[in-house]
C-alpha cells in the first residue's frame, strides 16, 4: 500500500491573502517524506517525526499539512525549521473548517531548499513487549528473549522508518498499515532465577480435608533481577506478557506458563507466576482461640481483653527435590509472640514472613515441617 | 487434509506481502512432537521442517487456515548453522488471516534443518480410571488411562504425543487468541467478538473415512509404555512411539495397570457436611506400599466395581473423581452415600449446671452438658472402619467418652473425630458427653486451660 494519506504541500507567496480556506483548489509542490523516527518511548502516545525538504520562496510561504483516514492529534503538530533556523520563521498555523488539515505561514530570508522536521502524535500505531523465557532443567536460569511487537494500524503506511523504544539500540523498520511486525530486540542467554513458592494463610484454603478432595495449589513463581550480573540492568524491563518454558532435557521444551512482567527498573526484582504446585501441601488449623486477662466495666460486662491464639500449620513437600516455601502469617491489631518454633520476619504490622526450607520427599514419605505460633492479641474491644 | 502449509518464498518480501501471489516450493513435515495440557485448553506443537536456504535474503511463510493456532506463539529456530542464520523478524502481513512470514538472513546455502514451534488449542487428554475391588474388598486392581482428543483443525500423522499433568496458568484462552482477526489485536480499538471455528461440514464424512484408514494403519499389536517424568511442577508423560490422531478422532491409551493395590473402606459420617448418611470412601496411597507411587497420579474420574465371583462378573460400586495424588499422598475417593452402614447419633440427656448470676441477678453464665449415644451398624459381610466428626458451636469445652470407640482425636479447636471399627454384620456403640461453657463461664474455663 503506497497510497500517501498524510499530504505536505507547499503553496508560495504568490497566493497570500487569497481566499484559500474557501476555494481550496490548489497547485501544489509535494515534498517527498525523507528521515521519518517514529517514537515509542511513550506507551501512551505514538509520536511520529519526519523530515521533508520544502521549497521555500524568498518572501511568505504557505505550506499545507494535510491528512485522511489517519488519527492526528491536531494540537500536537510542530514544525521545526532545520536549516536556516534564523532567516525561516513560522508566523501563524491556520485550520481550514471542516477539514483535516492546517497551513503554516512561513516567512523565508531567501529562496531555500529547507529541511523541516514535522512531528505529531499519531493514533493505533504502537508497540507491545512479549517475553519468552526457558529455564534449563535445574531451574537455576533462563534463556530471556524479549521482542517488541509492532502495530500499525493508523492507516499509514511507512516504508522506512527509524523506531526508537526508551531503551535499546533504534532500528531501522518499515511497516504498513494493519500490519504486525515481531522483532527480536534482546538477548540474555543466562538470567539466574529463583524459584518461589508461597503460601499466604489470608489467600489459601487451610485445610484441602475440607474441601472434598481438590487440590489446593501453592503458587509458584520464577524471581528474576534486573541487575547487571543477570546480563540485565542496562535499562528498566518494560511490562509485556511474559511466557515461560523448560528445557525437558531431551531436545525439546515444555510450557510451564504465562505472566504479565510488570515494568522492572534497574535493580528491582520481577516475580513471573508460573502456576501453582500440587505437590507441596500445608494443612493449617486454629486449635486454641480463649479470651484471657478480661478487664470489665461496672455493669461487669468484659469490655477489653487479650486472646491466646495456637495456630498449627503441617507442610508436606512431596516433590523429589528440597523447595523453600516462603508462608505468609497474618495477625491483626496489637500483638505479642509467646511461642513460634520456626523463625520469621515481620514484614509490617500484621505480616509474618516464613522461609521454610523443606527437604526432597524419601521412601518413607513426604519431608514434613510443622509450624507452631501460640500468640495473644492484646487489648480487644468489645 | 493437511491446513499448516510451510512454504519457502523466493521473491522478495515487500512483494509478496502485498500481492499474495506466491511462487512458493513447499517443505514437508518431518517430525512432530504435541505436548498436551489437560488444566487448559493448549497443546505445544512442535515439528520440524528441512528449508533450502539461499545465501541473503529468504522469506519463509506460515498458514494455518482453519486450525486454532495462536499466532503470538510462533517461533522458528534453525537447528543448525546457530549464528549464521538470522531470523530478523516475524510479520503478520496485512488484509490476509492465518499467516505468518519470517524474514530470515542466511549466510549458507542448501538444505537446513528448522524447528516451529507453536500453541494450539483444540486438542486435549483427560484421565480416567477403573478399579476393581476384590471380594474382600481389602485389594483393588487399578487401571489408568488416557484419552487425548483432536479438534484442532489439523490431523496430526505420527506425532510423538506428550501429555502432562500439571495446573497452568494463561492469561489469555488460546482459542480466544487463535481466533483474533490480528495477532495482537489493534491498538486503540475494543476487539469486537470474533466467529468461532467454521463448523464440521459434509466433508466429514470423508475425513472420518480416511480417519479410520490412517487409524489403523498406525494401529500397535503391543500396548504401548508410557514414560513419565517430572518437570519444574508438571509431570510429563511421553508415549511410546507415535500416534496418528486425525481432526475429530479420540484416542484412548493406557496408562498403568496394577492388580492387588491394598484399600481401605472408610466410612465416615459428618452430619453438618453430609447429613444423616454415611458416605463411603475408598482410601489409597501413591506410594510404594500400594504397588505405586512411581509417578504422581493425575487427576481423573475413577469408576470402581467389584468383582462377584469366579466368573469376573462385576458389580459397579460407584466413581468419584479425585484431585491429583502427588506421590506419597494417600487419597480418599468418595463414592456417595451408602445405606447398608448406619450412624445413629442420639442425644440422651441434656442438662445445665453451674450457672453464674450478674448484680441485677440475671443469668450470666451456665455450663450446657449434652450426652450423646452413637450407635454405629456394619449390615456388610466385610469388615469396615467409620470415622464420625462432631462440631461444637462454641470453642470452650470439655468431652468425656466411654465404650467401644477405636479411635480419638481432636481435629481443631470445635471439632472432634471418633473412629470406630467394625466386623463384618455386628454393631459398636458409644457415649459421649460434652460440657459447652456459655457466657462468664467461658472465664472459668480459659482460666482453668491456661
Amino acid at each position: 500500500m503506497n497510497a500517501k494519506r498524510l499530504v505536505l504541500s507547499v503553496i508560495v507567496g504568490l497566493l497570500l491573502g487569497g481566499p484559500m480556506a474557501q476555494a481550496r483548489i490548489k497547485l501544489v509542490a509535494l515534498p517527498e517524506r525523507a528521515a521519518t523516527i517514529i517514537r515509542l518511548d511513550n506507551p501512551n502516545a505514538t509520536l511520529i517525526e519526519e523530515e521533508r525538504v520544502l521549497t521555500l520562496q524568498q518572501g511568505l510561504n504557505k505550506v499545507d499539512f494535510s491528512w485522511k483516514g489517519v488519527q492526528i492529534d491536531e494540537d500536537s503538530i510542530r514544525l521545526e525549521v532545520l536549516d536556516h533556523p534564523d532567516t525561516v520563521n513560522l508566523l501563524s498555523v491556520s485550520y481550514p473548517p471542516g477539514e483535516s488539515a492546517l497551513v503554516w505561514e512561513i516567512s523565508s530570508g531567501g529562496n531555500y531548499a529547507e529541511t523541516v522536521r514535522i512531528s505529531y502524535l499519531l493514533g493505533n500505531i504502537d508497540r507491545l513487549i512479549t517475553y519468552k523465557a526457558v529455564a534449563d532443567k535445574a531451574e537455576t536460569h533462563v534463556d530471556l528473549r524479549s521482542y517488541v511487537i509492532l502495530r500499525n494500524f493508523s492507516g499509514e503506511d511507512f516504508d522506512h522508518a527509524r523506531i526508537l523504544l526508551d531503551y535499546g539500540e533504534a532500528f531501522e523498520q518499515g511497516i504498513d498499515h494493519e500490519e504486525t511486525k515481531q522483532v527480536l530486540f534482546l538477548k540474555a542467554p543466562t538470567v539466574p532465577i529463583r524459584k518461589v513458592w508461597t503460601f499466604d494463610a489470608a489467600k489459601l484454603p487451610w485445610d484441602a480435608e475440607r474441601l472434598d478432595n481438590q487440590n489446593v495449589g501453592i503458587p509458584v513463581s520464577y524471581r528474576i533481577v534486573n541487575d547487571a550480573a543477570s546480563g540485565l540492568g542496562q535499562f528498566a524491563m518494560w511490562g509485556g506478557k511474559a511466557r515461560l518454558f523448560q528445557d525437558d532435557g531431551r531436545s525439546s521444551t515444555i510450557f510451564l506458563g504465562e505472566d504479565n512482567a510488570p515494568l522492572v527498573p534497574v535493580g528491582e526484582k520481577m516475580e513471573l507466576y508460573i502456576g501453582d504446585s500440587r505437590d507441596i501441601v500445608v494443612t493449617q488449623r486454629k486449635m486454641r482461640d480463649v479470651q484471657i486477662n478480661l478487664r470489665k466495666n461496672d455493669s461487669d460486662r468484659v469490655v477489653l481483653y487479650d486472646t491466646d491464639e495456637i495456630i498449627t500449620a503441617k507442610i508436606e513437600n512431596f516433590k523429589d527435590s528440597p523447595a523453600t516455601l516462603t508462608m505468609i502469617q497474618h495477625i491483626e491489631g496489637q500483638w505479642d509472640m509467646e511461642k513460634c518454633n520456626l523463625p520469621y520476619t515481620k514484614k509490617n504490622a500484621s505480616t509474618l514472613e516464613f522461609e521454610i526450607e523443606l527437604p526432597a520427599r524419601t521412601d518413607a514419605g513426604p519431608a514434613v515441617q510443622e509450624l507452631t505460633m501460640h500468640y495473644h492479641r492484646r487489648n480487644v474491644r468489645n | 487434509m493437511k491446513r499448516l502449509i510451510a512454504s519457502l518464498l523466493i521473491f522478495a518480501i515487500a512483494g509478496v506481502a502485498n500481492a499474495k501471489v506466491d511462487l512458493t516450493t513447499l517443505p514437508t513435515r518431518d517430525t512432530v512432537q504435541l505436548t498436551i495440557y489437560n488444566s487448559a485448553d493448549m497443546t505445544l506443537a512442535r515439528e520440524s521442517r528441512a528449508l533450502t536456504l539461499k545465501e541473503g535474503a529468504n522469506a519463509l511463510q506460515f498458514s494455518w487456515e482453519n486450525t486454532l493456532i495462536d499466532p503470538t506463539s510462533l517461533e522458528m529456530l534453525p537447528k543448525n548453522h546457530a549464528g549464521r542464520i538470522d531470523i530478523a523478524e516475524l510479520v503478520f502481513p496485512p488484509r490476509v488471516r492465518n499467516l505468518g512470514l519470517w524474514n530470515i538472513h542466511s549466510e549458507v546455502s542448501g538444505k537446513v534443518p528448522v524447528e516451529i514451534t507453536y500453541l494450539t488449542s483444540g486438542l486435549t487428554w483427560r484421565a480416567f480410571y477403573m478399579g476393581t475391588l476384590s471380594a474382600d474388598e481389602k485389594t483393588m486392581r487399578l487401571e489408568g488411562y488416557v484419552r487425548v482428543t483432536n479438534n484442532s483443525g489439523e490431523d496430526y500423522e505420527n506425532a510423538q504425543v506428550r501429555v502432562i499433568v500439571g495446573k497452568v496458568h494463561l492469561l489469555d484462552e488460546i482459542a480466544e487468541l487463535a481466533r483474533r482477526e490480528y495477532p495482537y489485536g489493534r491498538p486503540g480499538v475494543v476487539r469486537p467478538p470474533t466467529p468461532s471455528m467454521p463448523a464440521p461440514s459434509a466433508v466429514m464424512l470423508r475425513q472420518r473415512a480416511a480417519g479410520r484408514e490412517m487409524m489403523a494403519a498406525a494401529d500397535m499389536a503391543a500396548p504401548k509404555e508410557i514414560i513419565k517424568e517430572g518437570l519444574s511442577e508438571y509431570f510429563l508423560y511421553t508415549i511410546e512411539g507415535t500416534e496418528t490422531i486425525p481432526n475429530g478422532w479420540s484416542k484412548r491409551l493406557q496408562s498403568f495397570d496394577v492388580d492387588g493395590v491394598p484399600v481401605v473402606n472408610l466410612y465416615k459420617y459428618e452430619a453438618e457436611r453430609y447429613g444423616d448418611r454415611v458416605m463411603r470412601f475408598l482410601s489409597f496411597a501413591n506410594d510404594t506400599e500400594h504397588k505405586l507411587g512411581e509417578t504422581p497420579i493425575p487427576d481423573g474420574m475413577l469408576k470402581v466395581y467389584r468383582g462377584v465371583d469366579d466368573a469376573k462378573h462385576l458389580s459397579y460400586e460407584g466413581q468419584s473423581s479425585f484431585k491429583y495424588i502427588p506421590v506419597g499422598e494417600k487419597v480418599e475417593l468418595n463414592l456417595g452415600t451408602v445405606a447398608d452402614v448406619v450412624v445413629e447419633p442420639k442425644l440422651m440427656e441434656v442438662r445445665s449446671d453451674n450457672h453464674r448470676f450478674d448484680r441485677n441477678r440475671n443469668v450470666a453464665g451456665w455450663d450446657d452438658i449434652h450426652t450423646w449415644r452413637i450407635e454405629v451398624r456394619n449390615t456388610r459381610d466385610v469388615p469396615i472402619k467409620v470415622e464420625i466428626m462432631r462440631n461444637f458451636d462454641a470453642p470452650h469445652w470439655d468431652i468425656t467418652h466411654s465404650g467401644s470407640i477405636d479411635g480419638y482425636e481432636k481435629v481443631d479447636l470445635d471439632t472432634v473425630k471418633f473412629t470406630v471399627e467394625l466386623p463384618g454384620r455386628s454393631q459398636k456403640t458409644f457415649e459421649y458427653t460434652t460440657t459447652l461453657y456459655r457466657g462468664v463461664r467461658t472465664e472459668d474455663y480459659n482460666r482453668r486451660t491456661r
